[in-house]
């Protein structure tokens, strides 16, 4: 039976202090006795019980070693605290994302709609500090607005910081102890991330659009920064400022490098952007989360689509480095491979998942591996020191489209191992088919759509069809920000993804007023002002429009190159399970679409929280957090939370108890982190 | 033991309301704890007005949850499974509440009540809940009373 939450009252916590110098007893407490650490973040890790950055250690593994929640307890967790992050900003928020840090006792996390930070003692949930800045109209016009995915903390033993991007753009350095800018980093705590950019941000500082919803990481006393900037399906121009990625002293702030994602004119690269195309694209930023190896020195890039989401003709040629793996020195920033994953960007597949470190053995040769998720549900598993693939990528041939004025790649590379663990294409098998009168509505539906599998391009849009091509996903399919998990003893990545995301990849030409490209995302429709005909919902009876599983996770053997197991994940939809015409079916779990469910693994469990809310006759509306066995993905346990898992999970353990946090938010419930440990009678 | 952990959180962290516009239903809903004096099943908006929402969607909401309510990339679907899910339970009031107080995201607020509403008359349409031959009224409270279910009582 799964336990629920619901007998706990959560408050609406109120910001207590700001900046409260409060004296982290407890924290140094638990600190005692522990040897001083010595080198950056690394000396707090997973296996102390810490969870010092955003994926649990640099290396993108979201894995802890520990074991006291198990699969015979699970069931049994209750809530330890709760954090209503409400007052951290001037309204509720209802898409909480961060993953919180842990180290020595405080738990740091951020919240609120203008992203403060926020530190809590990890046992008791209380208030030590809340930091805000207030950006005024800069944060107003952040591309990427509210709380955003989380900070890093870094110590040289002495000091000890955290550091995060504010929504407009500055790389703040905060005294872990106070919540006190540092103010010899940067100017004043600061560093204006808008400017040492190697390019002029336009129009100006305040409104010019750049900016960072992820976690910073630190290696070797570096910390990294990316860039992210508006949805890209309807640029305003095809002209943008450019995502570069920086590597910063985190002592002083200091620019150390900047790595040009768009090459310049003379660097390698540049001339796979035609027409002079490199000079005025923009985007191409690195907006997930950054890996690093902090014992090869080497920091790894998950590049996004350049500017144009669905149409590249502005930018002929391969793009380098849209949609690439990067490997860089972390010191010097100096390139040392790359690898373009999807050559010309024409279909939002980003990069969008943080790059997972995997020290594996193949055929009994050892290979530092790094292993990359995507939102095509294929991970591209490469050797990390010399950027070949594990197992070959094929250039496979794809289809041209026939958009006035787009640049086709005649192939794109996929690998032959592992397999795709999500679907990716379409096709009529793929359609809904409880009932063959269900089927033949889909297929009615589907007829007006061109239907092709993964890398079928986006086409123009027609009121009498098609109205585009029907895509799984892509920018919501596979696996996004949450990325996947590494187990590093059984060489088993773990990843959620989803099935069940259909998308228009319709083009059409936008009025002069809305926008520059020849081409923008949209349907045609009969009446000026789009909607029309063109926008009939993609569900079948209020059903999903393709089949189960809708959503799912995977172990994947990374010595192998195999699917270990796959089981879906997440509760049947309420639409489905009570839906008239399956009334008297028995429709095995379906999951949910689950490309932004993130997955835990700890030394028995992989966790990971159901991303819709259903409501089932043995118990209340609210969301599942489940624990599945990580050898054989039988589920084991699960816990009632009472919204959707947001954010991926963490866990910790201060004074011998092990605690696992989530961030809860969606529909008409606002953010909440919930801390989980077990009850004192609980089975050990 | 957790239930005096948490009661004592409530009495330290929970003295200062969130501001009365935004709605504090903060535990889950169990569906049988409170009967509605009506549903989205009964009839609750007119042809014309989910029309005007229609055409106010295209312009305003189109551009990030797609003309096909589908979603897209940070903006969740408005229509299908993942959405009645969420909002399976609740009153019409939460969902005006939210889009008023959280959409545009790039320009808070802007939108007035009576826009808001003919776009959730427009959502109701087009998740397959019936017209009738009232319009759905603007005015907080007697949202209140009209819940959203997501599957026909």
């Amino acid at each position: 039976m799964p336990n629920a939450l619901g007998s706990i009252r959560p408050s609406s916590l109120a910001v207590v202090a700001v900046f409260a110098a409060a004296a982290s007893v407890s924290a140094q407490a638990a600190r005692a006795g522990k040897t001083s650490p010595t080198r950056g973040a690394s000396a707090f890790t997973t296996s102390r019980g810490e969870w010092p950055s955003y994926t649990g250690d640099t290396r993108g593994s979201r894995y802890s070693p520990l074991d006291q929640i198990s699969a015979g307890n699970f069931s049994s967790l209750e809530a330890a605290w709760r954090f209503k992050t409400d007052s951290l900003g001037p309204r509720p928020e209802f898409k909480l994302e961060g993953t919180p840090l842990m180290v020595g006792g405080v738990l740091y996390a951020t919240g609120g709609t203008n992203r403060a930070v926020v530190a809590l003692d990890a046992v008791t949930g209380s208030q030590r500090w809340v930091h805000r800045e207030d950006e005024g109209e800069r944060g107003a016009a952040a591309p990427r607005s509210l709380s955003g995915r989380g900070l890093a903390y870094w110590t040289d033993g002495r000091e000890e910081r955290i550091l995060y991007v504010t929504p407009g753009y500055r790389l703040i350095a905060l005294d872990a102890t106070t919540g006190a800018r540092i103010s010899s980093f940067g100017t004043d705590g600061v560093v204006d991330l808008k400017t040492d950019i190697d390019q002029t941000i336009f129009p100006d500082l305040v409104t010019g659009e750049i900016g960072f919803q992820g976690a910073p990481v630190v290696g070797r006393d570096v910390v990294i920064i990316g860039a992210s900037f508006k949805e890209g399906t309807a640029p305003k121009s095809y002209k943008n400022n450019k995502g570069y990625v920086r590597g910063f002293d985190v002592r002083t702030g200091k620019r150390l490098w900047t790595f040009h994602t768009i090459p310049k004119q003379g660097e390698p690269g540049y001339d796979t952007w035609l027409n002079g195309s490199a000079e005025y694209t923009g985007n191409t930023g690195v907006w997930t989360q950054l890996t690093v190896d902090e014992e090869l020195g080497l920091v790894y890039l998950p590049v996004e689509s350049p500017t144009g989401d669905y149409y590249g003709g502005h930018r002929p040629g391969n793009n380098l480095y849209g949609e690439s793996l990067v490997c860089l020195d972390l010191r010097t920033g100096a390139k040392k491979w790359h690898y373009q994953i999807v050559h010309h960007p024409i279909w939002d597949f980003d990069l969008a998942s943080a790059p997972i470190l995997a020290d594996i053995s193949v055929d009994g040769t050892a290979i530092k591996a790094v292993a990359v998720p995507t939102k095509q549900g294929i991970l591209y598993v490469f050797d990390r020191v010399t950027g070949k693939p594990v197992w070959p990528f094929e250039e496979t041939p794809v289809e041209k489209g026939d958009v006035p004025g787009e640049w086709y790649s005649p192939t794109q590379p996929i690998p032959t191992k592992p397999s795709a663990y999500a679907r990716n294409g379409t096709s009529i098998d793929d359609l809904v088919d409880f009932t063959p009168e269900l089927r033949a509505q889909a297929v009615a539906i589907a007829s007006r759509y061109k239907l092709g599998p993964v890398f079928t391009p986006p086409s123009v849009s027609k009121v009498d069809g098609p109205i585009g091509t029907l895509a799984r996903g892509p920018t919501n399919g596979g696996s996004n920000w949450p990325g996947g998990s590494y187990d590093p003893e059984t060489h088993i990545v773990y990843v959620a993804s989803s099935n069940a995301a259909p998308a228009v990849l319709g083009l059409v030409h936008p009025s002069k007023d809305r926008s520059d490209m020849d081409w923008i995302w949209g349907v045609a429709s009969a009446q000026a002002g789009g909607g029309g005909r063109g926008g009939a919902p993609l569900s079948v009876q209020g059903l999903p429009l393709f089949k189960p599983p809708y959503g799912t996770i995977t172990a994947i053997n990374l010595d192998k190159g195999e699917i270990a197991w796959q089981v879906p994940h997440g509760e049947t939809p309420d639409a489905v399970r009570n839906h008239e015409m399956l009334k008297a079916m028995t429709i095995p779990r379906t999951g949910q679409p689950g490309f932004l469910v993130g997955t835990l693994v700890t030394k028995t469990l992989v966790i990971a929280g159901d991303p819709q809310v259903t409501t089932l006759p043995t118990r209340p509306r609210g969301a599942m957090l489940r624990a599945y066995d990580k050898a054989t993905g039988a589920e084991v346990g699960s816990v009632l939370l009472p919204a959707p898992i947001s954010g991926s999970p963490m866990t910790y353990a201060v004074n011998g108890k092990q605690y696992i946090v989530t961030a809860v938010s969606g529909g008409p419930y606002s953010g909440e982190y919930i801390a989980l440990r077990l009850p004192t009678d609980a089975p050990r | 033991m957790m239930e005096r952990l948490s009661r004592r959180f409530v009495a330290v962290c929970g003295l200062v309301a969130t501001a009365a516009l935004w709605p504090l239903h903060l535990e889950p809903r169990a569906t049988s704890s409170r009967l509605p004096a009506r549903t989205v099943w009964d009839s609750v908006y007119t042809v014309s007005q989910a029309a005007t929402g229609e055409a106010a969607y295209a312009k305003t909401c189109a551009r990030c949850h797609g003309a096909s309510l589908g979603g897209h990339d940070e903006s969740p679907p408005l229509v299908g499974s993942a959405f009645l899910a969420n909002w399976n339970g609740v009153p019409l009031s939460d969902l005006q509440t939210r889009i008023r107080t959280t959409m545009p995201s790039d320009s808070v607020g802007v939108y007035e009540r009576q826009l808001v509403t003919d776009v959730i008359a427009y959502l109701l349409k087009a998740n397959g809940f019936p017209a009738g031959g009232v319009a759905l009224p603007q005015d907080v409270e007697p949202l209140k009373e009209i819940v959203i279910q997501a599957s026909r009582p």
